[in-house]
């Protein structure tokens, strides 16, 4: 199991907001996490990343504690929100800061973004603008595109479809589609559609609470559908 | 309408965000207000005595006439850099049903309410009353008002039309400091006079009252063409302050620190590219200047260093104090990617050290003019950099890990105390009184120099130590991570 959630609770004043009991994901699963506004989804991907201390329970990721030592970072990449840029760069010095971190030249970087041109629209690079003059979707494509970049074991992304335009929407599930197996990706989303069919494992959680984990087959949308529904 | 727009202007002022969540923050800064608006209203009331005394040999009224203009410069200038365009306000209302004139109108009257429209009347008003009314008559006096008011519209209106029409920058303000200074200078040596000039304006208005509606006119002049502009150009990505194409840039020579210099590299981009910290650094060269005050020629010749030393610790470290009181939290907007990406908390906290030390070194260099004062003030600049890399920096940043307070460094500089609280006061007292408390057994033993070097050496020690200190910080900064960056997700 490369991420293991272990009786992992947050609680703010009385109420519990993330409270799940036992989560295993194995290597190269695609996971997709779908719940409702407050359901705990973002709060529970900050505590994966160990942005928020749990009060109880604990991540392990590939059987360590992600609280105790920072391993973690070296195969995990991630974009949770705009808080995760440093928005007064331009994209390039954002990428080969990035890459840095991982020891990846200048070179090595350009040589990474080349691929993505399809993909930035050709509205990233170059640009001459700071990340922060850039509209909400290309801000999320740079996220993405850095946190790809990092060639991750481990990917989280929270609504990543979100903001995007439909040929980016498309563009993003045919990249984490060619990434199953390799990498394990864990995504939230309220997008129905997508994540049924990006995601071959579909964990559905309300009031911070795991009631459905299930392998994704055909039937896996109208059931989705009817439970929101509901 | 406009009684309208003022009241969710003043609703959007009270009910904002970060009022109200630092309480003790908004008393120092009323404080700190009333202190400023005491001080110049003291030198209005005193203005005869402080103009006899700065120019002896000469009628006070001709001095008075004098300043004029050389005030009306000076804040023009300091209107270039400080005063902010009323733009953003007027989003809301652009698709609505109100007409644009209204909406011009609305900026115009918002344009008003700024403290350089305050000072004047502070300043030259109660002269007016006091030495104009009796020796020119009521008349004169009125019109003294009249202009120096109409000076006061021109300039606020001319230095938004200015903002709107072109990129102004800091650089613009220095020149226009080095110009007035410039212009001082050959008014010490006798060349050119602008004060004569300023005192032959007046003078003509004394003579002949409604000259005075000279400045009126300019003053109308350039309120109508402003309105004109605003008339024609109401979009809000025309109106404020235009943008220039952004360039990549990389730092050489930080390179050579491997991953910290990375940091650090990145940091000096969140300082140069945000209004905020950058003015917090210009500041920071103008406190430079600070040493005229401390230095008094009767504490260099008596070696005096204790009197001295805390002007001197404040200038030779004023960028890690500046900068270093919100430590961390200039980058609360993007400290969640810090913890989520491959940073080691050890190369964080030493890029923090690397720049500290990068700024007090410049200041430092730059604060050895003073050795034409006295060569003595080296050794105390010296023993005073020593302390501040050895060991202000390791409280500015030990202070910084108790800091939970969301920073939003976009938001404009003067007088914005966001993020300011108890810490930021409560740094100066251990910061500045140490280093004192370490010279003043040897001042009172009569050895300065023997002091000095306590200072230094232990400036000296804790600099050695700063292994010791990155690892300390970095503990406890892994400690506090959690509570540091939920206060700045706020």
């Amino acid at each position: 199991m490369i991420l293991e959630v272990k009786k992992l609770q947050k609680v703010y004043g009385d109420k519990t907001v993330v409270n799940i009991e036992d989560l295993q994901i194995a290597a190269g699963e695609t996971v997709g996490l779908v719940g409702n506004n407050g359901a705990g989804k973002t709060t529970f991907f900050r505590m994966l990343l160990d942005l928020i201390r749990p009060t109880t329970g604990e991540v392990l990721s590939k059987g360590q504690n992600v609280m105790q030592n920072d391993t973690w970072k070296d195969y995990t990449a991630s974009f949770l929100d705009e808080g995760f840029l440093i928005d007064y760069l331009t994209p390039e010095e954002y990428f080969i800061f990035i890459g840095s971190l991982h020891n990846l030249s200048v070179a090595d970087v350009s040589a990474y973004l080349n691929q993505y041109g399809e993909f930035f629209n050709g509205e990233i690079l170059n640009s001459g603008k700071y990340i922060r003059d850039f509209s909400k979707g290309n801000q999320v494509k740079v996220g993405i595109a850095a946190a790809l970049m990092q060639k991750p074991e481990i990917l989280i992304l929270d609504e990543p479809f979100a903001n995007l335009d439909p040929t980016t929407q498309i563009r993003l599930k045919n990249l984490l589609k060619a990434q199953a197996g390799n990498m394990t990706t864990f995504i939230s989303s309220h997008d129905l559609n997508h994540v049924t069919d990006v995601c071959s494992r579909i964990v559905l959680v309300e009031k911070g609470k795991v009631i459905k984990d299930f392998k994704t087959d055909e039937n896996t949308l109208k059931e989705l559908e009817s439970y929101f529904s509901a | 309408m406009l009684s309208i727009f003022l009241s969710h202007q003043r609703k959007s002022f009270w009910r904002s965000r970060n009022r109200g969540s630092s309480i003790a923050g908004q008393i120092v800064l009323g404080f700190f207000m009333l202190y400023f608006f005491s001080l110049a209203l003291g030198a209005g009331l005193g203005m005869s005595h402080l103009l006899a005394y700065f120019f002896p040999n000469q009628d006070v009224i001709k001095s008075f006439n004098g300043i004029i203009l050389y005030y009306f410069a000076f804040d023009f200038i300091m209107r270039l850099q400080f005063q902010e365009l009323p733009t953003l306000s007027i989003i809301p209302y652009l698709h609505l049903r109100i007409s644009r004139s209204k909406i011009v109108r609305f900026l115009n009257v918002k344009a008003l309410f700024s403290a350089f429209n305050l000072w004047p009347f502070f300043i030259f008003l109660p002269f007016c009353f006091i030495k104009i009314l009796p020796e020119y008559g009521a008349l004169a006096m009125l019109m003294y008002i009249v202009s120096i008011f109409s000076v006061m519209v021109f300039n606020n209106y001319l230095v938004l039309y200015i903002k709107r029409k072109s990129i102004t920058n800091t650089l613009y303000t220095f020149f226009g400091l080095v110009v007035i200074a410039a212009f001082a200078a050959l008014e010490y040596y006798k060349v050119i006079s602008i004060m004569a000039a300023s005192d032959f304006v007046f003078r003509a208005i004394a003579a002949h009252p409604y000259y005075a509606f000279a400045f009126t006119l300019a003053a109308v002049a350039i309120f109508y063409l402003n309105s004109t502009f605003l008339r024609k150009n109401l979009y809000v990505e025309e109106l404020s302050s235009k943008q220039e194409k952004k360039g990549s840039t990389d730092y050489a020579f930080l390179n050579r620190f491997g991953k910290v210099g990375e940091l650090a590299a990145l940091e000096l981009k969140l300082i140069l590219r945000h209004k905020r910290p950058r003015s917090a650094v210009i500041l920071g060269f103008f406190f430079l200047f600070y040493g005229f005050i401390f230095y008094k020629e009767k504490a260099i010749n008596s070696d005096a260093f204790g009197q001295m030393m805390f002007g001197a610790i404040f200038m030779t470290g004023v960028s890690i104090i500046i900068y270093g009181q919100f430590m961390f939290a200039w980058q609360s907007a993007h400290f969640d990617g810090i913890l989520a990406n491959k940073i080691n908390f050890k190369d964080y906290i030493k890029a923090k050290f690397l720049l500290f030390t990068i700024g007090c070194t410049i200041i430092t260099v730059l604060a050895s003019f003073y050795g034409f004062l006295s060569p003595k003030l080296l050794l105390l600049h010296l023993a005073a950099y020593f302390y501040n890399i050895g060991f202000g920096t390791v409280v500015v940043l030990y202070l910084a890990t108790l800091n939970y307070k969301r920073l939003d460094i976009t938001k404009a500089a003067s007088f914005n105390y966001q993020g300011t609280g108890a810490t930021q006061w409560l740094l100066m007292f251990p910061y500045a009184l140490t280093p004192i408390l370490m010279y003043v057994p040897f001042g009172i033993l009569n050895k300065p120099y023997w002091g000095l070097a306590v200072v230094g050496i232990f400036g000296l020690i804790m600099l050695l130590m700063r292994g010791f200190w990155v690892n300390y910080i970095a503990k406890r900064l892994e400690k506090q991570r959690y509570k540091i960056a939920e206060g700045f997700r706020e």
